[in-house]
């Protein structure tokens, strides 16, 4: 996998894994101790990625929630819209990232 | 706001459609209707764990997932997982771990369940070795909004003892869905 979108993928992960911790502690019961600790992990995360990937994503991620979304079958499972035939390969790990033309968030080939 | 984050407009509004998560309502039905042992997979049981540390038995859960082909990309889930560790460890006590979390790399909700007789070291909340470990994954786009609730059912099982008892005593991945349907229908 592309070394940039593997950054991104992790970024996410940690994204979800703060938005989810309140619900966690509380609901479930489950000991959530070192937040501060997930905070700066995200932090040295955001670090060591390219500032125009991390606007992106930042920017993508205020509107949609979720700014990587998986591609199956030729669909960006973020819209649900087809991508175009050209683009519908999986691309090389040394490819640079794919954005969806239809709704801006990046894409990730399962 | 949406459970995944997105905000939500008023019907019919662009906002609206850009979340992909089905309604709330919608979800909790599915995940609710859904029964426990439907989750489970005979590839993904592991009635011994070789694994003696928490790194290994990690590593072991993941690889069951691994050999089956269910996951792309193993590292990453390795890494997200260890970072749910470093947050706080998913040993609830009693022997029972259950490390969980999110990633891309799983496009499905998949369980995995591991039995280790000897007991690993796994910083759980009472100290205590782990003898019962399921490693819970879900990708983020979990359309039907069944990864919590159904975290939320392994935890409340899990808490009884006798059910407890009876899983560190399973030999077969049908002796264990025997173990879940009943201790669901006891609850």
């Amino acid at each position: 996998m592309n070394e940039k979108l593997r950054l991104l993928v992790g970024l996410q992960d940690l994204d979800m894994m703060i938005r989810e911790s309140k619900e966690e502690e509380e609901t479930l019961g489950f000991k959530i101790q070192n937040l501060e600790k997930l905070h700066a992990a995200r932090k040295h995360l955001a670090k060591q990625i390219d500032e125009e990937w991390l606007k992106l994503y930042e920017r993508v991620a205020a509107r949609h929630g979720r700014a990587v979304v998986p591609v199956e079958g030729g669909i960006c499972l973020g819209c649900f819209m087809g991508l175009p035939t050209s683009a519908q390969i999986k691309p090389k790990p040394d490819e640079d990232i794919r954005v969806c033309e239809n709704c801006g968030r990046i894409l990730y080939w399962l | 706001m949406c459970r995944c984050g997105a905000p939500i407009g008023r019907k019919g509004s662009p906002s609206e459609v850009e979340c992909d998560y089905d309604s709330e309502e919608g979800g909790e039905t599915v995940a609710q209707n859904k029964k426990l042992e439907e989750y489970f997979d005979e590839e993904l049981f592991i009635p011994e764990m070789k694994a003696s540390s928490k790194k290994e038995a990690l590593e072991e859960l993941v690889d069951a997932l691994a050999e089956t082909g269910k996951i792309h990309d193993k590292s990453l889930i390795l890494e997200m997982l260890e970072r749910r560790e470093a947050l706080g460890s998913t040993g609830i006590g009693n022997g029972v771990a259950i490390p969980h979390g999110r990633s891309l790399a799983a496009n499905q909700i998949m369980v995995v369940f591991g039995k280790s007789s000897k007991g690993v070291e796994f910083d759980s909340m009472d100290d205590k070795p782990v003898n019962l470990f399921f490693l819970i994954l879900a990708p983020p786009q979990d359309r039907f909004n069944q990864y919590l609730p159904f975290l939320g059912k392994v935890v409340e099982l899990i808490k009884d003892g006798a059910v407890r008892s009876r899983l560190a005593e399973v030999g077969s991945f049908q002796d264990f869905l025997k173990v879940l349907s009943e201790g669901q229908n006891d609850e």
